[in-house]
C-alpha cells in the first residue's frame, strides 16, 4: 500500500505537470471556437472545410475545438478566462459583454465584419407534431386554452429571447400598438408553456426527445434538424405570418488569439465563414446565408419567405431591448409567474 | 449517477424491536423493493436498453469517436490524480484529527465536511472566483500563461474539492475509536514515526481506508456539476465522460449517450460490488475490534 | 541494565487543570514501587510524563543521572504497559513482541533468527508456549495482559512503567498473576514502578509505596512505615481499609493460608 500510494502520487504529480505543459507545447496550433448550442453540426462541417482550405493554403495542420453552450453562459465562461480565439454566439449582446468586461475584443467589434458581424441568419418558426393536431398556423394559435408551448428561459438563453421579441412584435402588431395588451397577450402565451428550459437544445429534446407540448418555437435551423434527426414525417414546421431576423454574430477575441500566436487564423477562419464555401456549409446546416449566390439553390429553397422585423429598427437595438424586456425586474419578470 | 449518497454497512440485523404483524412486515418490505425497483433499477436497465437500442455493432461503433475516448481517458486521468491525492490528505488529516489535540481542530473537522453541504456548482464556482480572469489570481496566473480553470487542472481541483470528505468521513471515527495507544506503545518500544505510521496506524484502518477511497472514485468519476463550471466543455480536451454524456445527448445522438452511459453505470456498479465486498471485510473486523475491549 | 529513576517537582497541567504539582520520587534500581492513590490523582499522568509521553511544564526525570529531557523516546527504553494492553490488533502474538526488535534501525537490529528466538524466550517467560500464532482477539485478558509485558521485556528496558497492569481482570487472576508478576520482577531485577487502584496489591507486591492524591505525593515508604505511620490524615483514612482487613484476614484465614495454595 505505501509503495502503491507514493507511486501514485509520482504519477498523478507528473500527469498534472503535463497537463498544465499541454496547453502552451502542443506542437500544431489549435484555434478555440465557443459557440452557442445549435450551431454544433453546422460548425463541425465548417471546421473540417476550413481546416483543409488552410492547408491547402498554407501547407499548416490546424485543430479547431470547439464549445458549445446557451450563449449566455458562454460569455460569462470567455469573461472568466476561457481562452477562446473565436466567439460565434447568438446575440450581438453577448459579445458586447465580452467587450466591456474583459476588454480583450474593441467596442466596435461589429464593424469589423460585413453584415454587423454576422455572417449567417436565422428566424423563429414553430415545430409542430405530425398533421399538426391542434391546427397552428399563426401566433394567435399559441394562446388558446389547452394548447401546450415549449420554448427556452428568455433569461438564460439567447434563442429564447428571439422567440420572446417575434411574439411580442406579432401581438404589438395585432393589438395596434397597445402596450399594456400586448404585454396581457405575452403572460397568456408563457401561461401556456409547462416547461421552461435553460437552453435552446434543451428545449428541442423536450418537445422532441421526451414528447412534451404541442408546439415548439423554435430556431428555424433547429426545427430543420429535428425533422433530419427524428424523420421527417414526425414533424412539421409551421412558418407565422410574421417573424424575427435572429443574427448570430461572430468576432475575433483579439487579447486571447494574439496572445495565444493565433490571430491570423484566427481572423482567416471567420472570413472564410463569408466565402461561398462557408455560405453554402450554412445553407446547407439550414443557416440563412448573407450572400446567397453561392449556396446549393435546393438548400434555399427550403427557407421560406416571411416577413421579419428586425431587432435594430423596430426594438431600437439589443441593449434597449435587453433593458426593457429582460433585465431584472423588468417586462418578462412582470409577467411570467410559473403555472406549478 | 454519482454515487453521493452514502449506504451506511448493514452490519447485523437488530433483534425485532416492533411487534407488527408478518402482514404488515411484507408490504412493508413489498414498497421498499417496489421502490428501489422504480427508482434505482429500472432507470439503470433503461440506460443499458438505450444504449443497445441499434444494436452492438453501434454501441461500439460510438466507443470510436475520438471526442469519447477523450473524455474517458479525462476522466480517468482526473480520478488517478484526484483520488490518490485524496487518500493521503484525507489520511493524514484524520491521523491529525484523531490522534492528535491541537487548537482549530473542530474548525477543521468542519472544513472536511464543507464540501458535502455545499452544492457542487458552488465548488466549482469557488474555483472560477479565485482562478478566473477575474479571479483573486487570475492577473497573476495570466501573467505566467497558467491556464487553470477551463483546462485539466481546474477541473481536478474541482473533483478533488467535491470527493475530499469521503476518505476523511471514512477515516475519522474509526481512528477515534481506535485511541492512541498503540501508537503510543510503538513509540516507547522504539519505533520511528514513520514506522508506527505504517506498521500500526495503517494496518488498523486500512479496510475503511479502501472503502473510503472506493467512495471517492465513484464521485471522482461521477461527477457534474463542479466540474461543469470548471470545463469550458471544449470538445475532446475539457470534457470529462459525465458532461460528454450531456453532450451527446444534446445532438440527438442517443445512443452514443447511452453508451457511455452505460459505461460510467459500469464503472459505478463494480466500484458498488467493491464496496459491498469491502463492508462485509470491514464489518468482520470492526465487530472484532469491539469484542476486544 | 537496571537504572534508578529520580523524579525532581515534575508539574503537568491540562487546559488549566493541573495533574502533577510538584512530585518528586525516587525509585532506585531493581526496586519495585507501587504507585496507589484514587481514581483522578495523577497516577497515569506521572507515568507518562516518566516514559516521555506527556511533556512536563516543569520539573526533571533522571535516568541513572542522566535528564531524560534530552532522550529520545526510543533512548529511553522504556518498557510501558498500558491499562488496556493496547496490544497491536493486527498482528499475531509473536509479531507483538517482535515488534520492539524488528523497529530498531537497521544496524542494531538483531537477525531474524535471534528475534525469533528471543521472542520464544519471552513467551516462555509469561508462560505462552505455543500461542505464538494467535491474534490478540483470540486471547483471555490474562494471557493478554502477558503478552503487553513479554512485548514491553522485548526491548531489554532499562525501567519498567506498568499501569494498573492487572485492572481489568477478576480477582482470582489477579491474585495469580500478582504473585507471577512478583516472581518475574525477582528474576529480572527491573526497576519498576507500578501504578494499582488496588491497596492489596500495592502493600503485597511492592518493595515500596507511594501514595498520589490530587497531584501530590502524600507519603512514600515501605508498607509497614506507611501502616504504622500515616503521614496526613488523608492517608489514614486511604488505608483504613486495608488495616482493617489485614486484621481480618489474619484472624480468619491463618490456619488455611498455606494449604489453600
Ligand atoms: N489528556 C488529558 N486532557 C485533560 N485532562 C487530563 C488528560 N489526561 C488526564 N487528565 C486529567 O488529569 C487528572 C489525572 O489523570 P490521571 O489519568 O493521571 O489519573 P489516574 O490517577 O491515572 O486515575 P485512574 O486511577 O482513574 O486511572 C484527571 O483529573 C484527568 O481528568
Ligand atoms: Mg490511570
Amino acid at each position: 500500500m505505501p509503495y502503491l500510494t507514493r507511486r501514485s502520487i509520482a504519477l498523478g504529480a507528473a500527469a498534472l505537470f503535463l497537463s498544465l505543459g499541454a496547453a502552451q507545447a502542443l506542437a500544431d496550433r489549435a484555434l478555440l471556437n465557443v459557440s452557442y448550442d445549435p450551431t454544433r453540426e453546422f460548425y463541425k462541417e465548417f471546421n473540417a472545410a476550413f481546416a483543409a482550405d488552410w492547408k491547402a493554403r498554407t501547407g499548416e495542420t490546424i485543430t479547431i475545438e470547439q464549445s458549445h453552450g446557451g450563449s449566455g453562459k458562454q460569455a460569462r465562461a470567455v469573461i472568466d478566462g476561457l481562452q477562446a480565439d473565436v466567439v460565434t454566439l447568438a446575440l450581438a449582446g453577448d459579445i458586447d459583454q465580452i467587450a466591456s468586461k474583459s476588454g480583450k475584443l474593441p467596442k466596435d467589434w461589429a464593424k469589423k465584419l460585413p453584415n454587423n458581424a454576422a455572417p449567417y441568419t436565422s428566424t423563429i418558426v414553430f415545430l409542430v407534431r405530425k398533421d399538426n393536431p391542434k391546427n397552428i398556423k399563426d401566433w394567435g394559435d399559441l394562446v388558446k386554452d389547452g394548447v401546450q408551448v415549449i420554448t427556452p428561459n428568455p433569461k438564460t438563453s439567447g434563442g429564447a429571447r428571439w422567440n420572446y421579441l417575434a411574439a411580442w412584435a406579432y401581438a404589438s402588431k395585432q393589438l395596434g400598438g397597445d402596450e399594456t395588451r400586448t404585454k396581457e397577450w405575452i403572460a397568456d402565451l408563457y401561461r401556456n408553456v409547462p416547461v421552461l428550459d435553460t437552453g435552446a437544445r434543451g428545449s428541442t429534446t423536450t418537445f422532441a426527445q421526451r414528447g412534451i407540448g404541442d408546439v415548439l418555437i423554435s430556431w428555424e435551423n433547429e426545427a430543420f434538424l429535428v425533422q433530419k434527426e427524428f424523420g421527417a414525417g414526425n414533424f412539421e414546421i409551421v412558418v407565422p405570418s410574421l417573424s424575427i431576423l435572429a443574427e448570430p454574430p461572430v468576432a475575433v477575441v483579439e487579447g486571447n488569439a494574439r496572445a495565444k500566436g493565433n490571430l491570423d487564423v484566427a481572423e482567416a477562419y471567420l472570413k472564410f465563414l463569408y466565402s461561398p464555401e462557408g455560405q453554402k456549409l450554412a445553407a446547407k446546416n439550414f443557416f440563412r446565408p448573407v450572400d446567397p449566390s453561392s449556396a446549393d439553390p435546393a438548400d434555399l429553397a427550403r427557407f421560406p419567405k416571411v416577413e421579419l422585423v428586425s431587432i435594430d429598427k423596430d426594438f431600437g437595438g439589443w441593449a434597449k431591448a435587453q433593458k426593457e424586456f429582460f433585465a431584472d425586474g423588468a417586462i418578462f419578470d412582470q409577467i411570467y409567474r410559473p403555472t406549478n | 449517477m454519482a454515487m453521493s449518497d452514502r449506504v451506511l454497512p448493514l452490519a447485523h440485523t437488530p433483534e425485532r424491536a416492533t411487534t407488527e404483524t408478518a402482514a404488515t412486515k411484507a408490504v412493508l418490505i413489498g414498497i421498499a423493493v417496489l421502490f428501489l425497483a422504480a427508482i434505482l433499477f429500472l432507470p439503470l436497465v433503461t440506460v443499458f436498453m438505450e444504449a443497445l437500442r441499434k444494436g452492438w455493432g453501434t454501441l461500439f461503433e460510438s466507443f470510436g469517436d475520438p471526442d469519447t475516448l477523450a473524455a474517458i481517458r479525462l476522466t480517468l486521468l482526473v480520478a488517478a490524480i484526484a483520488v490518490p491525492f485524496n487518500a493521503v490528505v484525507g489520511l493524514a488529516a484524520s491521523w491529525a484529527i484523531a490522534k492528535f489535540e491541537f487548537r482549530g481542530k473542530n474548525l477543521l473537522l468542519t472544513l472536511i465536511d464543507l464540501p458535502f453541504s455545499i452544492s457542487p456548482v458552488i465548488s466549482g464556482l469557488v474555483y472560477v472566483l479565485l482562478f478566473g480572469a477575474h479571479g483573486w489570481l487570475g492577473p497573476w496566473l495570466q501573467h505566467y500563461n497558467i491556464q487553470i480553470i477551463f483546462a485539466v487542472p481546474g477541473i481536478v481541483l474541482a473533483t478533488v474539492l467535491v470527493t475530499f470528505p469521503f476518505v476523511a468521513r471514512e477515516l475519522i471515527p474509526l481512528m477515534q475509536s481506535q485511541g492512541t495507544s498503540e501508537e503510543e506503545t510503538a513509540l516507547t518500544l522504539g519505533a520511528s514515526g514513520w514506522h508506527t505510521f505504517f506498521r500500526v496506524t495503517l494496518p488498523n484502518v486500512k479496510w475503511a481506508l479502501l472503502y473510503g477511497v472506493l467512495l471517492c472514485n465513484a464521485r471522482a468519476m461521477g461527477e457534474f456539476g463542479a466540474v461543469s463550471v470548471v470545463s469550458g466543455h471544449i470538445r475532446g480536451l475539457t470534457n470529462t465522460m459525465p458532461l460528454h454524456i450531456e453532450i451527446l445527448y444534446n445532438e440527438y445522438n442517443f445512443v452514443g449517450a447511452f453508451a457511455v452511459a452505460s459505461l460510467l453505470a459500469g464503472l459505478a456498479l463494480l466500484t458498488l460490488l467493491a464496496k459491498s465486498f469491502l463492508e462485509w471485510r470491514f464489518a468482520g473486523e470492526l465487530a472484532a475490534a469491539a469484542r476486544r475491549h | 541494565m537496571s537504572v534508578p529513576v529520580r523524579v525532581r517537582n515534575l508539574e503537568k497541567t491540562f487546559g488549566r487543570y493541573p495533574a502533577l504539582k510538584g512530585v518528586s520520587l525516587d525509585v532506585e534500581a531493581g526496586e519495585l514501587v507501587a504507585l496507589l492513590g484514587p481514581s483522578g490523582s495523577g497516577k497515569t499522568t506521572l507515568l507518562r510524563a516518566i516514559a516521555g509521553l506527556e511533556q512536563p511544564e516543569a520539573g526533571q526525570v533522571l535516568f541513572g543521572g542522566i535528564d531524560a529531557g534530552s532522550l529520545s523516546l526510543r533512548e529511553r527504553r522504556i518498557g510501558f504497559v498500558f491499562q488496556q494492553y493496547a496490544l497491536f490488533r493486527h498482528m499475531k502474538v509473536f509479531d507483538n513482541i517482535a515488534f520492539g526488535l524488528r523497529a530498531r534501525p537497521r544496524a542494531s537490529r538483531p537477525p531474524e533468527a535471534a528475534i525469533k528466538a528471543r521472542v520464544l524466550e519471552l513467551l516462555h517467560l509469561v508462560q505462552l508456549d505455543g500461542l505464538e500464532a494467535r491474534y490478540p482477539a483470540q486471547l483471555s485478558g490474562g494471557q493478554r495482559q502477558r503478552v503487553a509485558l513479554a512485548r514491553a521485556l522485548a526491548i531489554e528496558p532499562r525501567v519498567l512503567l506498568l499501569d494498573e497492569p492487572f485492572g481489568a481482570l477478576d480477582a482470582r487472576v489477579r491474585k495469580d498473576l500478582r504473585k507471577w508478576l512478583r516472581g518475574l520482577h525477582q528474576r529480572t531485577g527491573h526497576t519498576t514502578l507500578f501504578v494499582t487502584h488496588d491497596q492489596d496489591e500495592a502493600f503485597e507486591l511492592a518493595d515500596r509505596i507511594a501514595i498520589l492524591d490530587h497531584g501530590r505525593i502524600e507519603q512514600v515508604g515501605t508498607a509497614a512505615e506507611i501502616l504504622g505511620h500515616p503521614a496526613t490524615p488523608f492517608i489514614d483514612s486511604f488505608i483504613e481499609g486495608i488495616a482493617r482487613r489485614e486484621a481480618r484476614a489474619r484472624e480468619w484465614t491463618k490456619p488455611h493460608a498455606v494449604a489453600g495454595r
